[in-house]
């Protein structure tokens, strides 16, 4: 509770601070409207009763006190809503967002994407910075439902001190109300698998990359009929939740109403015994009925809390990941300038949370400073791990990788980060103009026009650049009225953003032809053989390949064979081909295939 | 106002909600609306019991229309209530239908052009009725609150009725104003909607920076190339770019609230002085009174919220928007009328491409040039070339997803075009690089490879030849297994599994329901393959060849060289064909290709160390 406080008032110190005109008129409105409540019946009562008096003046005063507590009421229920609701807005869009995705990038390693549960929360917690914002004027709301509620005991003990059990009476529609919308939450999240499933077909039925084969293959008709299913299923549970939602609610407001009823008569009967005028009457109505108001606002405000509760649990959560990340002591030990020993695995072992089998096994190597290392193997044998713990993605669950000696997990991640390089096989494509795409690899140099162009001829994109519309400024994607690459095409853009640093320690190359035709590919490894040694030659830099294609790591100065998380052969191209073991045994399937006259033709 | 002009198309659209719902729906909303006007009548006679000087009994007397009184509170309560899951099952029908005729649409079409057709992509994302997804309103939505916007009509009937009891000419000095009002409103909510979306569009290019910071691939360049405050930075001048319009458009609307506030005022003072002013010398009772006061205001609500009016508005134009999608799917050609009778007894021995060319709708160059080559269906046919040679095109026409600018396709001398579809299709498998990833059990995944029957037999032996047996071995709940993580119990497959799935899903489709599939079309089909797997796979396809011929597209030419026959797609056309040795011998463009391949596994990759790894 208290740490939802202390977000409540940071979020209205936030709220103040970007938008202080709509946050004072925001506050402003919340207070007349606690006013307006005890205006009506106040100036209902004195119209009526002066009237039944025959006192002209006060009946015509009352009457126009009546209509202007109506007109506030009227007008100041649309008007809070719309301030509470772009003030929410803005501020969740200018300052909880920033703050949320400065978080978010602001965890060095990769867990909190790739586990399911951590990513679920991240994912929510970004999309909803305006409910985190929300929440605190929410609160506020809360604050004011309250003193409605106050007032309104006030006026009713006015009347008579009985009518003051009107008010616990009123919170047992409340109190039933939040039964019922648990029951609506639990069957929102139950039918949410099926509704997923609904969603996806249907986007795979009217989207062009699904419907091609869906046409080829005849399976609209199924498709239609799984998702009108799916659908079908969602709407059920949903539907079956609300109806018991509403046999609670009903029966909260009919003990309530029976209460009401009650009331009403007693303040009738004291009426008719003379203690009590008309215009006690009218206020009791008027002020029960402003009750029902404010109890169902404060349900809905009760409500929109509980909905809040699923977005800032995991809010804190994430702030206190990275609070805990940072009071870890981020390592702020330098990189080296250059390597001269090289990179070196010391017993590493890491296991991908939640799973049982390693994905690394005790690994130890070295890779010499200066040399272009290949890593080959089989899916899932642990290559891509591999690469990952180099660039600190992980922390080895035991063992060290070790820079020049350094320990990697001393050395400042963002500095060792800044003098590597690497294309991955999953790599970004990120859809912004094709200059951006390509120079925020190395940000200092975004705008670095021979550092671009550098880059681009380094990935031999040099015909992809001539081919776009509007050429470095290009708009790429077509959602964004931009131009569409090829599978190829991205990964070329991707090859050039990897080749804006100049002096990187590590490089490295995850698959990274895999979508390129043989010409291409041949270019491209060329060059990056040729950057190797050049970068090898001034820093001693690493360059790691991981591929599955051996005739791309034949010329690599160390080639490593993994399986289930094991280095199982290392040596040069040549000694693993003299050594008859699993390289020469995969390497000569392929090398076959190539040579000139033994093609195994059925 | 537009929304009047709507009003019978949306109350129309609660068709597919059902009689009985509808029905009750509308008893329940209309209990709730009245309530107001209602309450004020039973509290007014209340009062009139009441006014003279309290006699004996009096309180007897008041009994009544205290009990009438708790009554109509409750029953407003009852409606408000039942009213809740009435309009969820109306609306989520309603939109069930909605979205079922898109998709079926959408899907429809026998050329893929129009889904491709960037008009049509953004028609469907709004029409697309998917609260879940950002989009504001839906058919249901608007056809719930039309309803809602008509029972609210009646309890503004009855407060004006409460109205005229004192004089008629009240009605229009309250009537006028309220309607002002909610016109006023309408039109800033409508304009409002307007900046929403144009805010919605220009978020797309925050959208970029914002998935970055979660999707798994570029999270690691983010985190690499040092990427995080500067995305943020880009992201929130791109969230304040968008937003301007809408942010100022509402600053003028809250500078502008004195407008809506003198309205009311402008209604409710008089009315409610004059009332007084009766009632004090006596031209009419305090029971008049109370009723005028305690109703008037309420005829300010009754004429509908914004929100209603929004939904309203949106439905609409949701509705306008589907009827002009599906003017644009049907221009996109259908099947033509004069089916021919069966071109082909069971199996197509023949397809020819006769002078295709092909160019993409607003583009000028043509991707397919005059392209002829003919294609048995007893043969192994590799189809190469460089990027953006045409290739993945060439598969599209094959399958009838476009219709070539110039030139036909035909089977046996039949234009491919001028038959049914489905009719072709059946005749096809084929293995899309990217193909569909369904999120639904591993079964469904192979069984969506054709349309027709279950065929459990073709199933197993589809999982057996393609070898997705092995895989299946390991899923937990085997073939019952959903294939997405995000499902329960359900898994993800490695891009080489999925691979093997989608061959499985194509040999499923070879065996057909009765003639087997005249030819397997398959595009890139080891791409994510180890070596191993990816010459088992290529053994596996090319055994079937005698019975279904096989186009495989492939730019490793390892894979092939042992193809029946290659040709090679150059600038749109097919410049070479032949076997492999005959290419080779030609020493032409295919020559140097499997040169520069084959050349790194004699000497390594040029530029290395190269030559201690000769095989």
């Amino acid at each position: 509770m208290n740490r939802h406080l202390s977000l409540w008032c940071e979020v209205l110190r936030l709220s103040w601070r970007t938008a202080p005109g709509l946050t004072a008129g925001a506050y402003a409105a919340v207070a007349v409207s606690v006013a307006a409540v005890a205006a009506v019946g106040l100036s209902l009562r004195a119209a009526v009763d002066a009237t039944a008096q025959g006192v002209a003046g006060t009946a015509l005063l009352g009457a126009a006190g009546v209509a202007g507590a109506y007109a506030l009421i009227l007008v100041l229920h649309d008007l809070t809503a719309e301030l509470v609701g772009t003030v929410s807005d803005r501020t969740g869009r200018m300052a909880v967002h920033p703050r949320v995705h400065r978080d978010i990038n602001a965890v060095r390693g990769l867990e909190h994407l790739e586990r399911g549960d951590f990513l679920d929360r991240v994912s929510l917690v970004r999309r909803s910075t305006g409910l985190i914002a929300r929440s605190g004027w929410n609160a506020v709301l809360a604050v004011a439902h309250v003193l409605k509620l106050l007032v309104t005991v006030a006026l009713l003990s006015g009347v008579d001190p009985v009518l003051l059990v009107l008010i616990p009476l009123a919170a047992v529609p409340v109190w039933c109300d939040h039964r019922g919308q648990r029951l609506v939450e639990r069957a929102e999240v139950e039918g949410a698998e099926a509704y997923r499933v609904q969603q996806h077909l249907f986007d795979t039925l009217v989207s062009a990359a699904g419907g091609r084969e869906v046409r080829v293959t005849g399976a609209a008709d199924r498709l239609l009929r799984l998702r009108a299913g799916a659908w079908r299923e969602a709407e059920r549970v949903r539907f079956r939740a609300r109806a018991f939602a509403a046999l609670w609610t009903l029966a909260g407001w009919t003990v309530f109403v029976a209460g009401f009823t009650g009331g009403i008569a007693l303040v009738v009967r004291l009426a008719t015994e003379d203690t009590g005028g008309v215009g006690d009457l009218v206020l009791t109505v008027m002020l029960a009925m402003s009750l029902r108001q404010t109890m169902q606002s404060t349900v809905a405000t009760a409500a929109e809390a509980t909905g809040m509760r699923r977005v800032i649990e995991p809010y804190l959560w994430l702030r206190d990941h990275v609070r805990a990340e940072r009071g870890r002591g981020a390592a702020d030990g330098p990189a080296p300038d250059a390597l001269s020993r090289g990179i070196a695995l010391d017993g590493v072992s890491f296991t991908y949370p939640g799973t049982g089998r390693p994905a690394l096994d005790e690994v130890s190597v070295l890779l010499p400073a200066g040399s272009v290392v290949a890593v080959v193997g089989e899916y899932g044998s642990g290559k891509t791990t591999l690469v990952k713990l180099l660039l600190s993605f992980y922390e080895p669950d035991s063992g060290r990788v070790l820079v020049d000696g350094r320990d990697l997990g001393r050395v400042s991640t963002e500095g060792w980060r800044a003098r590597a390089s690497a294309v991955f096989q999953d790599f970004g494509r990120f859809h912004t103009v094709f200059r951006e795409t390509v120079g925020i690899g190395d940000l200092p140099r975004i705008r670095d026009r021979e550092a671009l162009r550098g880059a681009v001829r380094a990935a031999d994109a040099g015909a992809l650049l001539d081919r776009l519309p509007d050429g470095w400024e290009t708009q790429l994607g077509r959602e964004l009225g931009g131009t569409d690459l090829s599978e190829g095409q991205w990964q070329r853009t991707a090859l050039a953003r990897a080749s804006m640093r100049g002096d990187p320690l590590l490089f490295v190359l995850d698959e990274p032809t895999a979508s390129l035709d043989a010409p291409s590919e041949e270019a491209i490894f060329r060059r990056y053989m040729e950057r190797a040694r050049a970068h090898a030659a001034g820093t001693g830099a690493v360059t790691v390949i991981v591929s599955h294609r051996f005739s791309t790591v034949a010329g690599a100065d160390l080639v490593l064979v993994m399986d289930r998380g094991r280095i199982v052969e290392s040596g040069t191209h040549g000694e693993l081909l003299a050594l008859g073991g699993r390289y020469a045994e995969l390497y000569g399937i392929q090398a076959r295939a190539y040579a000139p006259a033994s093609a195994p033709r059925e | 106002m537009g929304f009047l002009r709507n009003w019978p198309f949306l109350l129309r659209a609660l068709g597919p909600a059902g009689p009985v719902l509808i029905v009750s729906l509308t008893m329940v909303r209309l209990l709730e609306r009245i309530v107001p006007a209602v309450t004020a009548l039973a509290l007014a006679a209340l009062v009139g019991v009441l006014a003279p000087p309290a006699a004996p009994g009096t309180f007897a007397s008041a009994l009544p229309p205290i009990l009438v009184l708790g009554l109509v509170v409750l029953g407003g309560h009852a409606g408000e209530a039942a009213a809740a899951p009435l309009e969820y099952l109306a609306r989520s029908r309603i939109d069930g239908a909605h979205r079922e005729r898109i998709g079926r649409a959408a899907s429809g079409s026998r050329g893929i052009a129009a889904l491709e057709d960037t008009a049509v992509q953004v028609l469907l994302r709004q029409v697309r009725a998917d609260p879940e997804h950002g989009v504001e309103s839906t058919p249901g939505g608007g056809a719930v609150a039309a309803l809602r916007w008509t029972c609210g009509l009646a309890g503004a009937v009855l407060t004006c009725a409460v109205l005229a009891r004192f004089a008629w000419w009240l009605v229009p000095v309250v009537l006028v104003p309220a309607a002002a009002n909610r016109y006023l409103r309408h039109r800033w909510s409508l304009t409002g909607a307007d900046r929403w979306r144009l805010a919605i569009r220009g978020e797309l290019h925050a959208d970029v920076w914002r998935r970055a910071s979660v999707s798994p691939g570029e999270s690691k360049d983010v985190r690499v190339f040092g990427l995080g405050d500067w995305m943020v930075d880009r992201m929130q001048g791109h969230l304040v770019e968008a937003n301007k319009p809408l942010w100022s458009h509402i600053d003028r609307t809250l500078r502008l609230q004195w407008l809506p506030l003198a309205l009311v005022l402008a209604g409710l003072v008089p009315a409610y002085l004059l009332v007084t002013h009766g009632a004090v010398s006596g031209t009419t009772t305090v029971t008049v009174q109370t009723a005028v006061l305690a109703a008037g205001w309420s005829l300010y609500q009754a004429l509908g919220s914004s929100a209603d009016l929004f939904h309203m508005a949106g439905a609409a134009r949701i509705l306008s928007s589907t009827a002009e999608l599906r003017r644009r799917l049907a221009a996109g050609g259908t099947v033509p009328e004069s089916v021919r009778p069966e071109p082909f007894a069971g199996r197509v021995s023949m397809v020819r491409f006769e002078g295709v060319s092909f160019t993409y709708p607003g583009t000028d160059s043509p991707v397919l040039d005059g392209i002829d080559l003919e294609i048995r269906t007893d043969e192994l046919l590799a189809v190469v070339g460089l990027n953006g040679a045409g290739k993945s095109t060439l598969i599209k026409l094959l399958c009838g997803l476009y219709r070539p600018t110039a030139g036909r396709v035909t089977a046996d001398g039949v234009d491919v075009t001028a038959m049914p579809a489905e009719r072709w299709r059946s005749r096809l498998a084929v293995m899309f690089q990217d193909f569909n990833r369904y999120e639904l059990s591993a079964a469904e995944n192979v069984l969506l490879g054709r349309a027709g029957p279950h065929d459990p037999e073709a199933l197993e032996a589809a999982a057996e030849e393609s070898g997705f047996a092995e895989v299946l071995e390991r899923l937990p709940r085997g073939w019952d297994t959903p294939l997405s993580r995000g499902r329960t119990g359900g898994v993800d497959l490695s891009g080489g599994q999925w691979q093997q799935l989608v061959l499985a899903r194509a040999l499923y489709a070879v065996r057909g329901g009765g003639v087997p599939a005249s030819l397997l079309v398959a595009d890139e089909p080891t791409a994510h393959l180890d070596v191993r797997t990816e010459f088992a796979l290529f053994e596996r396809l090319a055994r079937r060849r005698r019975e279904t011929g096989i186009v495989l597209v492939s730019h490793r030419l390892s894979t092939v060289r042992r193809a029946d026959r290659i040709v090679l797609l150059d600038g749109g056309r097919v410049t070479e064909t032949g076997t492999h040795e005959e290419l080779v011998a030609l020493g032409g463009r295919y020559a140097g290709m499997f040169a520069v391949q084959a050349e790194r596994f004699r000497t390594g990759p040029a530029g290395a160390r190269g030559g201690e790894g000769s095989a």
